[in-house]
């Protein structure tokens, strides 16, 4: 790397130190972090992923990986007597602001009073090692992460594409973490309103109360997550159009709003969300409007929803998809054609991301460049070398280009423990 | 063998400190040595304080805050204002007020806030004294002083909707800027709710 790129780097965010305890396969991890890119290789089940998921982790308080965030504590910790186990994942980080420390301890506790000797877990989040509420750490760290499950976002489910959009806002966006927050609060709260109705243990006359919240909140969420879709469809077309498949095919991206499928005549009849698409057209801006056909739907259910004991309408239910030439990606797309447009979504969030905040968020590539063709790897790792800070694991580190090797520092993973390569390697 | 096991007075007290919110078994532990140790006097005084604190204490029968006499001293100061009542979650929130020095009227201790999750309702709190008092109607405004929380605002929003008629001024706490602090820095949320409730200088 040239000097004068390097004095500009580390002015900007970027890992100066990472420190992991009992976090998955590490018991201790004390690892300096350069700027630039870094190459992360070694041999399967060492750890190269699991070192990505700490730095996202930190990022964004969510795993990619896991279902339980207890799973994310070293098993062999778990194993002992103690009362009380700590994972602690800590990054210095450096930013334009300055240097910050900002740590999550996840906490699993043995209880004495219950016999089936199961404890309880809970998590802390500390910026310079003061407790601050877990979303507080948001905002600190931005990544982008590309992981070889990623296509799974065109096929696997709703909840899964809800979840990414909601992780990508929440990095950029705080109002919108806490709005999502407390929506979710008014649905649980909602929810068990329902549930005491049904069964004659409550009157109705919090209901409304809940439900205005419901409408006033989730038509917020729904709205920021539409429009950002939105943002991300222009990137996303532009890059796949131009650079990915050379003016052949067009791809978009919509926002499918629940609410709008469960309007009374209306059933499944928009399934690909043109109804809807033309109406946001001329509503994006208006967020009452959205709000009084939340209001509507929320109505219509309500009986339904009586008799689940759940709300059925809300973002929550909400679902976002592919379309490719104008059909559906996820039923009609090929793998290849799949995997091309999960490459121009993860693009188009670089993009994005450095458009809101100015600056390039660090890219954690997990295996990713092994499949890509020589062309593509060549545009991916464009993004790479832009990037003020990136992290690429492979098992072998020959598939890069010397000329890539040689800019980037890189690290041998073995059984938990991490060591920076000291030769030049691919020079041997 | 015989083996090690503590006395059961101290097992007893062990038990009965890690109960506490806050405690775990180690400080519970530590706490009670600690009294071992101590002069017989301190531990006694504590555990005269204890006794005293249930049984010299009650709810006041008209507002609800805990107090020594029936009513509490708030309720029978005649040099109060009796028509602006303050309606809180916690008896701490009214000691909070009262530091403040900034009320001078009444006030209404609910003793929690409504959370269906929790199995908390309007009936498992005191709203019904709050509607019977009210009605009474030598209030001129009720200042609905709940926490900022989604459980204290909708608390504050359902007695509202009960209690809305004529003559009644209903008002809330406003959510602003800290004192002393800088708008630079002041968090996006902190900062949109200032906005909100901005007001006419
Ligand atoms: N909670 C945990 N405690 C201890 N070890 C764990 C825990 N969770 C996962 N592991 C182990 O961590 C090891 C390394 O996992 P990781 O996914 O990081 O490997 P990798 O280097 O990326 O391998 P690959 O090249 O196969 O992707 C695995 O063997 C896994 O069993
Ligand atoms: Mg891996
Ligand atoms: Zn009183």
């Amino acid at each position: 790397m040239l000097a004068y790129q390097l004095v500009y780097f580390v002015l900007l965010m970027h890992i100066t130190r990472l420190s992991l305890t009992n976090f998955r396969n590490y018991g201790r991890l004390e690892l300096d972090l350069p700027v630039g890119p870094s190459l992360i290789h070694g041999n399967n089940a060492q750890g190269k992923t699991n070192l990505l998921e700490a730095v996202y982790y930190l990022a964004t308080t969510k795993s990619p990986h896991a279902d339980q965030d207890q799973q994310l504590i070293n098993w062999v910790a778990m194993q002992a007597e103690e009362p009380v186990i700590v994972g602690r994942l800590v990054a210095q980080i450096s930013t334009s602001q300055g240097v910050k420390t900002i740590e999550m301890r996840l906490i699993y506790e043995r209880s004495q009073s219950l016999r089936n000797g199961r404890g309880s877990f809970r998590r802390e989040a500390l910026v310079d090692k003061r407790k601050v509420r877990l979303m507080d750490l948001l905002g600190h760290l931005r990544v982008v992460m590309f992981l070889p499950e990623d296509v799974q976002l065109i096929t696997g489910s709703p909840r899964q594409r809800r979840r990414y959009l909601d992780i990508t806002l929440c990095q950029i966006d705080p109002l919108y973490c806490r709005t999502l927050s407390n929506y979710n609060k008014v649905l649980e709260q909602r929810n068990a309103l329902l549930r005491q109705i049904a069964e004659g243990q409550s009157s109705r006359a919090m209901l409304p109360i809940y439900t205005e919240k419901l409408v006033k909140l989730g038509s917020r969420v729904l709205v920021r997550r539409a429009r950002f879709v939105d943002e991300l469809a222009r990137e996303v077309h532009r890059i796949h159009y131009e650079a990915l498949t050379e003016g052949r095919e067009t791809v978009r991206l919509h926002y499918l709003p629940g609410l709008w499928h469960n309007k009374p005549g209306n059933n499944d009849t928009d399934t690909n969300g043109k109804g809807w698409a033309a109406w946001w057209q001329t509503h994006s801006q208006d967020e009452a409007a959205v709000a009084e056909r939340f209001d509507e739907a929320v109505e219509t259910s309500f009986a339904a929803d009586l008799a689940r004991g759940a709300t059925s309408v809300g973002p929550h239910r909400d679902d976002w998809q592919f379309l490719l030439n104008g059909r559906s990606l996820s039923s009609y797309g090929s793998r290849g054609q799949q995997r091309t447009a999960i490459l121009a979504l993860k693009m188009a969030e670089i993009n994005w991301m450095t458009g809101q905040t100015g600056e390039v968020p660090i890219l954690l590539l997990d295996e990713v460049v092994a499949e890509l063709d020589a062309q593509r790897r060549a545009l991916l790792l464009d993004y790479v070398k832009d990037a003020n800070q990136a992290f690429l694991t492979a098992t072998d580190p020959a598939m890069f280009s010397l000329d890539f090797l040689r800019n980037a520092s890189s690290f041998l993973v073995e059984n938990g423990r991490v060591q920076l390569d000291t030769g030049q390697i691919g020079f041997s | 063998m015989a083996q090690a096991v503590l006395p059961q007075p101290v097992q007893r007290l062990i038990n009965e400190l890690s109960r506490l919110p806050g405690v775990g078994p180690k400080s519970a532990a530590r706490l009670t040595f600690y009294l071992l140790r101590t002069a017989d006097e301190q531990a006694l005084d504590l555990a005269q304080a204890l006794q005293d604190l249930i049984e010299r204490t009650q709810f006041c029968s008209t507002c609800f805050n805990i107090t020594e006499e029936d009513p509490c001293l708030i309720c029978q100061d005649a040099g109060r204002d009796q028509s602006i009542l303050c309606v809180v979650e916690e008896p701490l929130d009214v000691l909070a007020i009262e530091r403040s020095r900034a009320f001078n009227g009444r006030y209404h201790v609910l003793h929690g806030a409504i959370s269906p999750v929790e199995g908390v309702g309007p009936e498992d709190l005191r709203v019904a004294e709050l509607v019977e008092r009210v009605e009474q109607g030598k209030f001129r405004e009720l200042i609905l002083a709940t926490n900022p929380t989604l459980e204290g605002e909708s608390t504050s929003l359902y007695i509202q909707r009960r209690l809305a008629r004529e003559g009644l001024r209903i008002t809330r706490l406003a959510r602003g800027l800290p004192v002393g602090g800088d708008l630079e820095y002041t968090d996006e949320i902190t900062l949109s709710r200032a906005m909100e409730g901005r007001q006419e200088l």
